[in-house]
């Protein structure tokens, strides 16, 4: 079973900090989707919120029918339109599938929600982390490249890498211990300044 | 924080924790704070390496959302997560292992029933019995015999006859010995 599905499971066993993994792991996603919609950026945090409220409340009757993600992404769909209907704004005329969500990344739209500010963050995150990568030694940086730029689970990088999956998981985990060091130190260049 | 630890909660951002590991890093991420952060860190990551961060700082609704579940009821239903059938997974390096060797056994099989199917006496010029027993007729056959008698070429074709007729089923072993003859020659 997906680790997903066994947080749903303990969900809906009773356990609430179960859903805290699982809004950690899709409050960006869901925060990006939303802004495809929802262009002030304040807006688009509470409509994500309610949206993570809604999928706690209809996590009960999440079957596993489909990928969590997929279910929450349709919530946080529905809910940013709604959103806009009652504040009589018209959603965007294109609709937008789950496959598609990442385009929204380069949508004029988007170029709303950003300050200068916050651009120059995740302009200069997004330089640190590469530069990091690019740092890496060979095996550690195509391990880190499949797995999060082709999307491989850790069984077809090993296929691929011809090397246990074991050697894989540790191969991640030394890219993102990398990385992090890259990301603290701009999170905290942020905090002084 | 441990390594073993960072690396439970790497692999649980990419969703590759296996058996009581989900349960491990469940509770290292209730119970520590550190872990959280570290958690956050890693996902951000690796949502800015696929693009869903866009502009925006590091989200973090996990506290506020938490505190709006407050007075959400918590539940208590049996999960209704449709479980998998139970099936017991061998690893991808066995099914490699037992596809090669059932495909070198169906090939050997194959090779062993080809043979044994194939006329006992086919080294043996596909003639009657009738015109075999004719000399001229041994003569033809690729000069197997050197001896100059043709009665004891004759004699040596229906020795070689019967010899084939009655080895029973073992035709590679008839076909080893009629070679071996001639090679011995």
């Amino acid at each position: 079973m997906s680790v997903d599905l066994e947080l749903v499971q303990r969900v809906q066993a009773g356990d609430k900090k179960a859903f805290d993994v699982l809004i950690m792991k899709y409050q960006q996603r869901i925060v990006h989707v939303i802004t495809g919609f929802v262009h002030d950026p304040v807006e688009a945090l509470d409509v994500a919120q309610e949206a993570f409220i809604k999928a706690y409340r209809a996590i009960p009757n999440f079957r596993g029918d489909s990928a969590f993600y997929t279910w929450l992404y349709r919530i946080a769909i529905n809910t940013a339109k709604n959103y806009l209907t009652a504040r009589a704004r018209r959603p965007p005329a294109m609709d937008v599938d789950a496959m598609d969500a990442t385009n929204f990344y380069d949508a004029p739209e988007l170029k709303e929600f950003e300050t200068p500010e916050s651009k120059l963050m995740s302009d200069e995150l997004e330089h640190a982390i590469h530069e990091a990568i690019q740092d890496l030694p060979e095996d550690t940086a195509t391990a880190i490249q499949l797995r999060e730029f082709d999307g491989m689970s850790y069984e077809e990088i090993a296929l691929a890498m011809d090397c246990p999956i074991g050697t894989v998981r540790s191969r991640i985990f030394r890219a993102r211990e990398a990385i992090d060091k890259q990301i603290q130190e701009i999170m905290s260049e942020g905090e002084q300044q | 924080m441990t390594i073993h630890q960072n690396e439970l909660l790497s692999a649980l951002v990419d969703g590759e924790l296996q058996g009581d590991e989900i349960e491990q890093a469940l509770q290292l991420v209730i119970t520590n704070e550190q872990a959280r952060m570290q958690l956050q860190r890693y996902q951000l990551a690796s949502d800015v390496l696929q693009g869903y961060v866009s502009g925006s700082k590091n989200v973090d609704l996990t506290s506020r959302i938490s505190a709006a579940l407050v007075d959400e009821p918590v539940f208590s239903q049996t999960p209704m997560v449709k479980k998998k059938a139970q099936v017991i997974l061998f690893p991808k390096q066995f099914w490699k292992q037992a596809t090669g060797l059932a495909i070198a056994a169906s090939v050997g099989a194959l090779a062993v029933m080809g043979v044994m199917t194939q006329p006992q006496n086919q080294l043996i010029p596909v003639t009657p019995l009738a015109a075999i027993d004719a000399p001229t007729v041994v003569a033809q056959a690729g000069n197997r015999w050197t001896v100059g008698e043709p009665e004891v070429a004759d004699r040596l074709n229906t020795y070689l006859l019967d010899h084939n007729e009655y080895a029973g089923a073992s035709g590679v072993f008839t076909y080893a010995r009629v070679v071996s003859y001639d090679a011995g020659r």
